[in-house]
């Protein structure tokens, strides 16, 4: 049982590195939400995993506010793509970067 | 069970790992569904049903359609191509695995996991039998309806100032010239 509860935190981990890694190396503002994403359900993962192997509950909690947290997150973050893309400007990090004002 | 974790487990890195290096953004946004859908088989094995509906319903419902929506409105087919072995992926890649170990480790320390592989801290009230005896929505429901209640009236808080935020940022604006 403890080798699936390891299993469990390594799948974990490894799917947050990958998030991490998206949100740092793509450019596209789409894609780095949903490595955002990726990353949030890695840690969903994790929460669950201790919940089911402590016999609690604040785990399975914590991951429904996590979910909501995300599905507002999205909702913002779509809607400031979309503001970006009508006021004309190409989507790409390292140009709004540089264009702020 | 464990075959089960492996396939779910192995679904659920490859989708990730599409997600980051597929060229078009709308392959990301399907292999994020196999991620989901693999990340709610997973939430199974670990007795959490509802939890593995709520993401069905809210992340591979929910979310992933306004993504699909949101790339179909503005295709952004024209970003830059983004070679699997330039430097900079060949950078993330050693970093996702510097990260990975570091993570796991600390995840397996000392602190949570003893060297007989048993759990710290002793094991709480919410055994996986008593939970499905009671029923599992029931006793998240009583959880969250009373020892949980503050943070459950913030959420529902922060999803209308989010409501609120989006409709006012996709609201087209007149030009002031």
């Amino acid at each position: 049982m403890s080798g699936m509860f390891q299993g469990f935190l390594i799948l974990s981990a490894a799917l947050f590195s990958i998030g991490a890694v998206g949100v740092l190396v793509r450019r596209n503002p789409l894609v780095v939400f949903m490595s955002i994403e990726l990353m949030l359900n890695a840690a969903n993962l994790a929460l669950v995993t201790y919940a089911r192997y402590t016999h609690t509950m604040a785990g399975q909690i914590f991951a429904l506010f996590v979910i909501a947290v995300a599905a507002s997150e999205v909702v913002v973050g779509l809607a400031l793509i979309t503001g970006v893309y009508r006021s004309g400007r190409h989507l790409d990090l390292d140009e709004l970067s540089e264009m702020s004002e | 069970m464990t075959v089960i974790f492996g396939i779910a487990a192995g679904f659920a890195f490859l989708g990730a790992l599409g997600v980051v290096l597929s060229q078009r953004t709308l392959y990301s946004a399907l292999s994020l569904v196999v991620n989901m859908v693999s990340l709610a088989v997973l939430f199974l094995l670990l007795d959490a049903q509802f939890l593995a509906a709520v993401q069905i319903i809210v992340y591979a419902g929910a979310v992933m359609v306004l993504f699909v929506f949101i790339i179909a409105l503005l295709s952004p087919g024209a970003e830059e191509r983004v070679r699997p072995l330039e430097l900079r992926m060949l950078l993330g890649g050693v970093a996702a695995i510097v990260f990975t170990l570091v993570i796991g480790r600390l995840a397996l320390n000392g602190i949570t996991v003893g060297p007989n592989g048993r759990l710290h801290g002793g094991l709480g009230p919410f055994a996986p039998t008593v939970v499905n005896a009671h029923g599992q929505v029931q006793t998240l429901g009583e959880q969250l309806f009373t020892t949980y209640l503050l943070p459950f009236e913030v959420t529902s808080l922060l999803l209308l100032v989010a409501a609120v935020g989006a409709v006012y940022l996709s609201k087209r604006r007149r030009v002031e010239q």
